[in-house]
């Protein structure tokens, strides 16, 4: 076997395009002028997005200094430190969303960090991968290795430890947790379409809404 | 903080002071108040002076001003050289310079010696105009607050109205904060590092055993003392007590480890200097006693001691809600005086009380003194947090 996918040109834009997918939908969900805290805020771009496009009151949160950096840089508030030490230091319903884009599946306690974010927001939008799309599935029944594409780069050894989660797994979760779907978008394979039948199946990418119930 | 910068023996043939990115040769200047000035405790003295140093140069529309604040035993002098002959720079002179993190081609950077100091400004060592004798421990009372007022009196002479930035590390932090706390309009950027809203009781008794070897030293004499004749034995040992809680065990155990001094006594069984560590805090110990005062180093670290800002206003989140400017704090690993989880507090407490504000932490070891370091990455970030004064414009860079 290969290395893996070679990462064409027209591959990376897409990938540009696929890592920037949900700023979107969570643009069109954050109400303007809200209070918005984004764990795993990285680099701060899709808060950058929300200041700039809903004028929110933002602040990230991140492990890294340099990703620190770059969001103070961009003008965008960012704590450096755990996100669940961070949220236990506010009061409740002190957010008014809190995001959690594409992180939730390298966290390494998700039940604590979704139960304090919708302790400490009133809302809580979560976006991640979908592992049961097709494609993953049969990546996985063919090659029989980690799933490596445009998205996940890296062989295992080169990974930050993951929890693969797929749109049933997550579903399951907010049921057993009593935990309120308040809207929730599937995107085909391209990220980008709405997938409308078999989601856990046919969606690429997910994003949920969540409330306490 | 500690007196290690080190400097880079020159490369070229530009002697040290005109090197790139140095401010150079740099003239102190002494502001003079000429109205009685009250303190926080009540007490009143008719005028004061302070010495201070600026780079750059005021603009048109006078909003490019930064404030330098210093630590306890800092200075006016945080840039640039004062002769030729000397043998280092200002001490935060790897930050400040035409080019460097805080660029004094964009800005106009000052900084004062606080209020109660010994380096030019007025303080305990000056002349009472009453007695014509020096204060002594009849000065006023001094706080951080204090400190604040008398330098905000300082940039209205300078002709500043409006702070783009205030930047200290250590007490430098308090008055950073208090200065957005105090004068909310006037304060657009805080910049504390390695610094703290209050200190914690190991930090007050760090203090009070300095406080201890001076006023313990007959020499002392009630605060009564000439330049000659102070307790210079204890003022020393206050030094080197204060030196170890500025840098860590790592750090110290790199630079001297347990080697000894190249003359050390080959009898083992003698309390002369034998460890290179022995030698070196003496060393500092001593050429402190020649630049700073004893009655001085007891108001500062009162001043630090009594520092409360939970206390002075209710809580921090009070103390913090008048706060207009954007935060920035910033906490080293290995501060073990104003440790990262103190630096913390005050970013949470600014977030609580929905205030713009960040919190960065850098990995280091060198100690409660990390915020002299040189290091790309705390120069990346402070020059990311003082040059953005447009918004970014929107990217897909990840």
């Amino acid at each position: 076997m290969s290395n893996g996918p070679r990462i064409t040109k027209s591959a990376a834009s897409r990938l540009i395009e696929k890592r920037t997918v949900d700023m979107q939908i969570i643009g069109d969900w954050v109400e303007p002028g809200t209070r918005v805290l984004d764990l795993g805020c990285g680099p701060g771009v899709l808060l950058d997005y929300l200041v700039q496009t809903k004028h929110v009151c933002a602040v990230g949160v991140d492990l890294d200094f340099a990703k620190i950096t770059s969001c103070v840089r961009r003008g965008v508030a960012a704590y450096q430190g755990d996100m669940i030490a961070f949220m236990r230091a506010f009061p409740e319903k002190h957010f008014d969303r809190v995001i959690c884009s594409r992180t939730v599946q390298e966290l390494a306690d998700p039940t604590t960090v979704i139960l304090e974010a919708l302790r400490v927001g009133r809302s809580l939008t979560v976006g991640f991968v979908n592992h049961g799309f097709w494609k993953n599935r049969l990546n996985t029944l063919l090659r029989g290795r980690k799933i490596r594409n445009e998205v996940y780069t890296t062989e295992w050894f080169e990974s930050r430890p993951a929890n693969p989660v797929t749109i049933a797994d997550f579903e399951n979760f907010c049921l057993v947790k009593g935990i309120t779907i308040a809207r929730r978008a599937h995107l085909s394979g391209n990220w980008h379409t709405p997938c409308r039948t078999q989601p856990n199946l046919f969606a690429g990418y997910a994003v949920y809404d969540l409330a306490r119930s | 903080m500690t007196d290690d910068l080190e400097v880079a023996p020159a490369t070229t043939a530009k002697p040290r002071y005109q090197a790139d990115g140095d401010v150079g040769l740099v003239t102190p200047r002494d502001f003079v108040h000429q109205q009685p000035f009250t303190f926080k405790s009540g007490q009143v003295i008719s005028g004061f002076k302070l010495r201070y140093e600026t780079y750059g140069t005021l603009n048109a529309t006078r909003s490019n001003a930064i404030l330098i604040c210093h630590a306890l035993s800092g200075d006016h002098h945080c840039a640039g050289w004062h002769s030729p002959e000397d043998k280092k720079p200002g001490w935060w002179n790897n930050l400040i310079g035409p080019g460097k993190a805080v660029d004094t081609r964009r800005f106009f950077v000052v900084c004062a010696n606080v209020l109660g100091g010994c380096q030019g400004s007025t303080g305990p060592s000056s002349t009472n105009p009453e007695s014509d004798r020096p204060y002594g421990i009849q000065f006023p009372f001094v706080t951080i607050r204090d400190m604040v007022r008398a330098q905000r009196l300082l940039l209205e002479y300078l002709g500043v109205t409006e702070l783009h930035a205030v930047i200290g590390g250590s007490m430098g932090g308090m008055q950073a904060m208090l200065f957005a706390i105090e004068y909310p309009a006037f304060v657009r950027r805080v910049l504390p590092m390695a610094t703290t809203g209050r200190e914690s009781a190991q930090a007050i008794a760090f203090n009070e055993v300095g406080r201890q070897a001076i006023m313990q030293d007959p020499a002392w004499n009630r605060g009564d003392y000439t330049k000659e004749t102070g307790p210079r034995v204890g003022l020393a040992i206050a030094r080197m007590m204060a030196h170890i809680t500025y840098v860590s065990d790592a750090s110290m155990d790199r630079k001297f480890g347990r080697r000894k001094k190249e003359n050390a006594p080959s009898d083992a069984y003698t309390f002369d200097v034998q460890f290179e560590v022995e030698g070196y805090l003496r060393h500092q110990g001593q050429s402190f006693i020649n630049r700073f005062d004893a009655n001085t180093y007891l108001y500062i670290t009162r001043a630090l001691d009594q520092f409360d800002l939970a206390q002075a206003y209710g809580s921090l989140e009070r103390a913090f809600a008048p706060v207009e400017a954007e935060t920035l704090i910033v906490g080293f690993t290995s501060d073990w005086l104003f440790p990262p989880e103190q630096n913390r507090a005050l970013a949470l407490a600014l977030l609580r009380a929905g205030k713009r504000a960040s919190y960065a932490e850098l990995s280091t070891d060198l100690g409660h003194d990390s915020f002299l370091l040189e290091s790309e990455e705390l120069y990346s970030l402070v020059r990311g947090f003082l040059e953005r004064d447009q918004p970014y414009g929107f990217d897909y860079e990840i």
